[in-house]
């Protein structure tokens, strides 16, 4: 299993939330590689990969944060029109219900990371294996 | 074996403390009656004399006394003994219009500090307990009550005053700190603190709290207790009686015990004015029958409550009232419906979120809103933004179910919500910005 885990942050929905999560991830010297922020009306979820997920969610919970982690997927692509299309086509195919999905860079141009949220990863990445989709290990992220 | 303070009056026959009331409270009568302008022209007013009062058996001809009494009276027009007799005053906060002035002679200092003596001791307070008392102190009365009190009984007394909660816990620690006295909010916050800062109970030396001064419900009490490691004791007072030690709660925990050889209490109909029988709900009212300086007669407190006259397992006979359900200041009324925030505290501990939380009431188009804002448990905290939806609505419904209408609840951040070191806010009603 190539699952990754993701630092859920709980955030209230009014100014410098974000640059107060910000400045603990600076501070412990961690870098952000996918970030994604859910919005709602009352607040907002951020959502993160980090090259280093035990130390971030200590400092975040530390400084009394409302943290949590999820495993989720990570796949990389080439970079060329069609190629997120074909991969829904794939998880459809096998009646892969998704939560929600988040683009981000790695250390090549040519290619497009995603972050997959699904409820059940091992169907998710049986089925990604089977379509030849290639997943990322958190290794692999931290050292992008 | 049940320490007593006073065991001759905490346990005297009812036959016997009707008698004292009876004799203490005809003195009470003719000295109101020739000292107190403002009173005696109540009293003229509704025809009746000093001598129409032979017993407690009469007490309902006496005329009521209230808040706007007091403030109309402010700040001499109550007052019974020459300023010359008087050594202390202390005060109301004020915040729910002009502030009460209460006065004391030597004598009402003791029988108050004595009150609070009776409570310490059914908390289990001897000459060997380290009493930490983080009521204000001040004009308010929390802290100068349970410190007088405190050194009656003979207490290693620490008079901490509210605030700066980490040093706080460092005399806890260091003296080791056996009785807590403070508000309830602020035990829950010393507590959350005590934890925060890497401690356990296993680290202080506490026993019991004895906690007053606001509402608060039993899963707060349970909640405190566990936090803590101790049993919590409730107290109740009002400034206009003399302070915090009017009524005290002993090892039953079932209600508090009236120190009824000095106030005697009544449960009227709010709105009649009637006198209703032990057991019914009804506004709580006082008769200060030894007090010199400020005896106020049939004060009205507003606070909503139960009398019970039921054996009580500590041996004591004082009668018993039920924690208040309220005070009828806290009482919101919202679409038609009567609000106590203590019912929505008891939702929240329920369902496992913190007693800290905000209610906002507002009115827009014409109707009122009803918004609570609640510390998200970072335990049920997910990556789903629907999953926090699904817990807002559960919560609500939940609070639904108790009060009868539909509020809006907004989960915040962990320890986002303001703590309390004195009195919590827990309302903001903005419904008065636009009357």
């Amino acid at each position: 299993m190539a699952n990754v885990r993701q630092i859920s942050v709980f955030m209230d929905n009014k100014p410098n939330q974000l640059s107060g999560v910000m400045q603990i991830i600076k501070d412990s010297g961690i870098n952000v590689r996918a970030l994604s922020l859910a919005d709602t009306k009352d607040f907002g979820i951020l959502r993160i990969i980090v090259n280093d997920t035990d130390k971030t969610v200590e400092s975040l919970k530390n400084a009394g944060y409302a943290v949590a982690v999820t495993e989720i997927l990570a796949i990389s692509i080439p970079d060329s029109p069609g190629q997120l299309s074909r991969v829904l086509e794939i998880l459809g195919s096998d009646n892969v219900n998704l939560e929600y999905l988040y683009a981000f860079t790695g250390a090549s141009d040519k290619a497009v990371s995603f972050v997959i949220r699904v409820d059940d990863n091992e169907a998710a990445a049986a089925s990604l294996t089977k379509g030849g989709i290639i997943q990322l290990t958190e290794n692999d992220i931290a050292e992008m | 074996m049940e320490n007593y303070w006073n065991q001759e009056i905490e346990c005297m026959s009812r036959e016997d403390m009707k008698k004292l009331q009876d004799e203490h409270l005809v003195a009470q009568v003719k000295h109101v009656y020739e000292n107190v302008k403002y009173y005696r022209d109540l009293m003229d007013e509704k025809g009746v004399k000093p001598e129409d009062i032979k017993g407690t058996d009469d007490l309902h001809k006496l005329p009521f006394l209230s808040k706007a009494d007091l403030r109309d009276a402010y700040p001499y027009g109550l007052l019974a003994k020459p300023l010359s007799e008087c050594v202390r005053i202390q005060s109301t906060s004020g915040t729910t219009g002009r502030r009460v002035v209460a006065f004391y002679t030597q004598h009402d200092i003791d029988l108050w500090e004595d009150c609070c003596a009776r409570a310490i001791t059914a908390a289990g307070g001897t000459n060997e307990d380290v009493c930490q008392v983080c009521y204000g102190y001040g004009l308010f009365t929390g802290g100068p009550g349970l410190n007088g009190g405190s050194h009656k009984v003979g207490c290693l007394t620490l008079p901490m005053s509210s605030g700066n909660t980490e040093r706080q816990i460092q005399f806890m620690r260091d003296l080791g700190s056996t009785i807590l006295c403070c508000t309830p909010s602020y035990a829950a916050y010393i507590g959350e603190t005590l934890h925060d800062m890497g401690y356990t109970t296993d680290d202080i030396k506490l026993k019991a709290g004895i906690f007053g001064a606001e509402p608060w419900t039993e899963e707060m009490r349970r909640s405190i207790e566990k936090s803590l490691g101790i049993k919590a004791y409730d107290i109740y007072g009002l400034t206009e009686t003399s302070g915090p030690g009017v009524a005290f709660e002993c090892s039953e925990q079932t209600g508090m015990h009236i120190n009824e050889d000095h106030f005697i209490p009544e449960i009227i109909n709010p709105d009649t004015g009637e006198v209703l029988p032990d057991g019914e709900v009804g506004e709580l009212v006082f008769t200060s029958i030894t007090k010199e300086a400020f005896p106020l007669l049939r004060y009205r407190t507003r606070d909503l409550c139960v009398l019970s006259r039921k054996k009580c397992s500590c041996g004591r006979t004082l009668i018993k009232m039920t924690k208040p359900m309220g005070r009828s200041d806290d009482m919101m009324i919202i679409r038609g419906v009567n609000v106590f925030p203590s019912q929505i505290e008891t939702v929240l501990i329920e369902q496992g979120y913190s007693p800290n939380y905000l209610i906002e009431v507002d009115r827009v188009n014409n109707t009122d809103t009803l918004d609570i804002n609640v510390e998200m448990n970072p335990e049920q905290f997910s990556d789903k933004v629907g999953d926090i939806q699904d817990k807002e609505r559960e919560l609500a419904a939940a609070i639904k179910t108790m009060l009868g209408i539909n509020p809006k609840v907004h989960l915040v951040s962990p320890k986002s919500i303001t703590r309390s070191e004195g009195k919590a806010v827990r309302v903001i009603d903005k419904r008065k910005l636009h009357d």
